[in-house]
């Protein structure tokens, strides 16, 4: 039924729209997201219409239509799906369709982040304001990541220094205390730019009330949090063939949960890129990335702050282009990545390991119609060690103007974390979370396929993936060593574990300003089991099965001083049903079958462009004023509507 | 050539930024547990255990300070006698009351304040010391007959004079606990809590706040000076100066006093 009033609405909405013929064709939908060059599929720019690799581009236009903050207020709007929840001590927990943190790669410019919290990483490090875009491939389609992508890849396309001179503050406040405040200013000439991007959120903690007999675990303080973000890129073109690019970064979070011992969370962060063309066919491009992610707890009492976490990454990538007569493109290239563990819950407290992979991929172009990416990578871990090879292939068809078929097979690996391997943690004198050194790595086949037609002002994608998991990681049954000790949740390798998922999208756009997308999610997560075939726990909750996010906006220019865009954002979460021990210390009980309910929220945003330099945006939130009756774990953190205002100025443009 | 060298120069850079960041950067910014200097009228209780009660003897406190010597206060001051709480009955039972009361609590749902008593086992009487004035096991406190008023100063240093001062105030005497003196944690996934049935006083264990959910627990302290009044008339002034230990385990207490008051 709430899936009826989701869709209803939705439908209705983009039949009453203009329809193509009767539009001017000269500003189309492509001319706006098609041409977008993406580059995590391949490696290489390759245009969004073109890449034989499935990819999905949530544009600058999106995210400044979101407003969002982080990450995950970013995905939670625009991506179907895609669900966040809480994990124990209210940690972010994202399921990306089927696949947990340990098995999706969030990457900011092609870099990986150190530090993970139950498996995620921190999702407020990743602040909006700076994106240019977002580009998203799905399972392990992304022919050249290895470790940790069997899921996916979410790469974070930062914008570029500009090298004319920029300046904004921005500000946002709602309910609970919400706080956002931002600012970015870049310069720059000829051979040199920089760009600084600044921010700071603060939300307080609210209560919620659930209902009476929950059937499962309800929260009833959403905690609030504090953080810091600040970060700059500088540029150098030394020539028009080579350009150096230097980032560092920081970020600071600190929880409101305990006000004795507020947990702080900290990174610190630099690169050095240099990216230069050498000849007339080959392009190389040499990154060196810190990245240093450190937990610790201030003790507000005796003024003491005690780290209990750092990961620390060190890596060097190199890459190399050759682009041949015809067009194909030879791509070669090698990581290293140094990964220092420190955690005072990890047995030893300290542990290090190399990582080395090599690749390579051809991107064949058979004909105008046909194109194909076909690599090959080596990945090796020094804590085993352990290695494997995995080929990975995929295909574009054009069997038409505006149609593209898309077919790929990947082979996924991913070695045991530090964490899965060495974990020893006592949660409070209720169990033991037991990291096991015999864990084997996971194996996984990816197969996907999408269609994809763009017809003037109207694109539509249907897309499904299956996936198949081998030796999957997770906590398998608790055990007990003696009958007076606490229960241990070991990790283990798990049965099989498949994940199918099938989504499709419609968009549209019109010359009147009217724009509209529309997208569905199927995700199918089968229940993990152990060897034996035994019922289990997972530690997250599943995927919801169906998925709905619907967006439409209306962009109107009233005059020289005065621009409109209202915008509706609506998605609906199906209920999800998930097995959990009926007594966690007598498995052999069984299991029983939780249900999760379903849920919708809306959203509906109004901006207000006041000359060329002044936004002023309202945002109604949860325009329904939707309470859930039992706040779950997967439950939304709204307690009602929320009334956001917010204020962006161009300083530049003031003048 | 220039920028090529410029190039190299970055490269190198970055080899060398591998190399001496292996293992992170910046470790100053952050504090390594240590002891804090005890400090004068203060003691050091261990209490982190579930499973045992610790005792202080304001008296021999006292009769140890009056002697003048430093080294035998400094250990008496943070040296404390685990008393284990008894989970079986080996001799004949005292009372009908005495012994270890299962609660389920809505530990993972709606918090504390929803529970249900589910069982009970007797056992022995708690075992305690010939003297003592107040006994501490976790966030709970017990005083030997004694009641206590909670002030709203935050220093002992202070407070007026003596104990006079508070002789029209409120007393709380210690009173009888079913679930607040949590011993056995071994069926929490359940939500049961062994819980021991024993004398406490409200006021004086309302010094640290343990909130639940969330899970783990959210602790909170409360710095007020605290006034026991004893049987015989001698009062003791006491504050929980800090309940964290160097190295975060909670119910770790440094306790400042007074005594007499």
């Amino acid at each position: 039924m709430i899936l009826l009033r989701t869709l209803f609405p939705t439908a209705a909405l983009m039949a009453s729209l203009p329809t193509a013929a009767q539009m001017a064709p000269a500003d189309t939908l492509a001319d706006h997201t098609l041409d977008q060059v993406v580059v995590t599929g391949t490696r290489t720019p390759k245009s969004l219409l073109s890449t034989p690799v499935q990819t999905l581009v949530i544009s600058g236009d999106d995210i400044r239509k979101a407003d969002a903050t982080d990450l995950r207020d970013l995905l939670s709007q625009v991506l179907p799906g895609v669900e966040f929840s809480y994990a124990m001590n209210q940690q972010t927990h994202m399921n990306f369709a089927g696949f947990g943190g340990q098995s999706v790669l969030v990457l900011v410019d092609g870099q990986r982040l150190a530090g993970e919290t139950m498996d995620d990483v921190d999702f407020a490090r990743l602040d909006m304001q700076n994106v240019d875009h977002i580009e998203i491939v799905k399972s392990a389609a992304s022919a050249l990541y290895g470790s940790n992508a069997a899921g996916g890849v979410i790469n974070i396309i930062t914008k570029d220094a500009a090298a004319t001179w920029h300046a904004n503050v921005n500000a946002r406040i709602g309910r609970h205390g919400q706080q956002r405040y931002g600012l970015s200013a870049a310069t720059g000439g000829n051979r040199w730019s920089t760009a600084l991007t600044a921010s700071r959120t603060a939300a307080d903690n609210y209560n919620v009330s659930s209902g009476p007999n929950p059937v499962s675990r309800v929260v009833s303080t959403i905690y609030g949090d504090e953080t810091w973000n600040v970060s700059d890129a500088t540029v150098y073109r030394p020539s028009d063939r080579w350009k150096m690019t230097a980032r560092g970064g920081y970020f600071f979070r600190q929880t409101k949960r305990s006000p004795d011992t507020p947990e702080r969370y900290r990174d610190f962060s630099g690169s050095l890129r240099a990216e230069g063309r050498i000849g007339s066919k080959g392009n190389i491009d040499v990154n060196y990335v810190f990245d240093q992610y450190d937990k610790s707890d201030y003790q507000r009492i005796a003024h003491l702050d005690i780290r209990g976490y750092s990961n620390v990454q060190n890596s060097l990538r190199a890459l190399y282009t050759h682009t041949f007569d015809a067009g194909n493109i030879l791509s070669a290239g090698a990581d290293y990545m140094h990964d220092y563990l420190y955690n005072s819950k990890l047995s030893g407290n300290t542990r290090r390991q190399d990582s080395f992979d090599a690749f390579a991929q051809y991107d064949w172009t058979i004909t105008d119609r046909l194109e194909t990416v076909a690599a090959l990578r080596y990945d090796w871990f020094s804590d085993g060690p352990v290695s494997r090879l995995t080929p990975k292939v995929s295909l574009r068809y054009t069997p038409f103007s505006g149609m593209n078929i898309r077919i790929g097979y990947g082979m996924g690996f991913r070695a045991p974390t530090l964490k899965e391997k060495y974990y020893n943690f006592d949660m409070a004198g209720i169990w033991i979370v037991e990291g096991n050194s015999s864990l084997k790595p996971e194996k996984s086949h990816n197969f996907n396929i999408s269609a994809e037609y763009n017809y003037r002002n109207y694109s539509i994608t249907v897309g499904g993936c299956c996936n198949s998991i081998r030796d999957k990681i997770g906590t398998g049954a608790p055990y007990f060593i003696t009958t007076d000790d606490m229960p241990r949740l070991p990790y283990i390798n798990l049965d099989t574990y498949h994940v199918m998922g099938l989504d499709a999208t419609l968009r549209a756009r019109w010359q009147n300003g009217l724009s509209a997308r529309l997208s569905y999610a199927y995700v199918d997560e089968r229940l993990p089991k152990d060897k034996e075939g035994h019922g289990l726990s997972s530690e997250y909750l599943p995927a919801r099965k169906h998925s709905v996010v619907a967006h439409a906006d209306w962009d109107h220019r009233m005059s020289k001083w005065y621009a409109l865009n209202i915008g509706i954002d609506g998605h609906y979460y199906s209920g999800v049903d998930n097995e959990e021990f009926a007594d966690y210390y007598d498995v052999s009980r069984g299991t029983n079958v939780i249900h999760y309910p379903a849920y919708s929220l809306w959203r509906l945003q109004m901006v207000n462009s006041l000359g060329k330099a002044v936004k002023l945006t309202v945002t109604v939130d949860n325009i329904f004023n939707y309470r859930p009756d039992y706040y779950y774990l997967n439950a939304p953190r709204t307690d009602g509507t929320n009334v956001m205002v917010g204020l962006s100025v161009d300083i530049d443009k003031l003048f | 050539m220039r920028r090529i060298k410029t190039v190299y120069a970055a490269m190198a850079v970055a080899v060398a930024l591998t190399a001496t960041a292996c293992n992170g950067i910046l470790s100053d910014i952050y504090d390594e547990p240590r002891d804090s200097a005890l400090g004068s009228g203060q003691l050091v209780v261990d209490a982190t255990n579930w499973h045992d009660w610790y005792y202080i003897d304001f008296d021999s406190l006292a009769a140890i300070a009056a002697t003048g010597d430093s080294a035998a206060l400094a250990h008496a001051e943070t040296s404390f006698t685990p008393y284990p709480i008894p989970t079986a009955l080996t001799t004949e039972p005292a009372d009908t009351t005495t012994g270890m009361y299962t609660y389920w609590f809505d530990v993972f749902g709606r918090g504390l304040d929803n529970y249900d008593k589910r069982a009970f086992t007797p056992t022995d009487a708690q075992p305690k010391p010939a003297h003592w004035s107040i006994a501490v096991h976790r966030n709970n406190v017990r005083t030997n007959g004694g009641a206590v008023f909670e002030t709203n100063y935050s220093s002992i240093a202070d407070l007026p004079p003596t104990g006079a001062a508070f002789a029209s105030a409120t007393f709380t005497p210690d009173e009888w606990s079913e679930r607040d003196v949590w011993v056995d944690q071994s069926q929490m996934l359940r939500s049961l809590i062994g819980c021991q049935g024993i004398m406490v006083n409200k006021v004086l264990s309302s010094w640290i706040k343990v909130a639940i959910p969330p899970m783990p627990p959210a602790f909170t302290g409360n710095s007020h000076v605290f006034i026991i009044r004893f049987p015989n008339g001698k009062m003791a002034a006491v504050q929980l100066a800090n309940y964290i230990s160097p190295k975060g385990a909670k119910c770790w207490l440094t306790i400042n006093y007074k005594y007499p008051y």
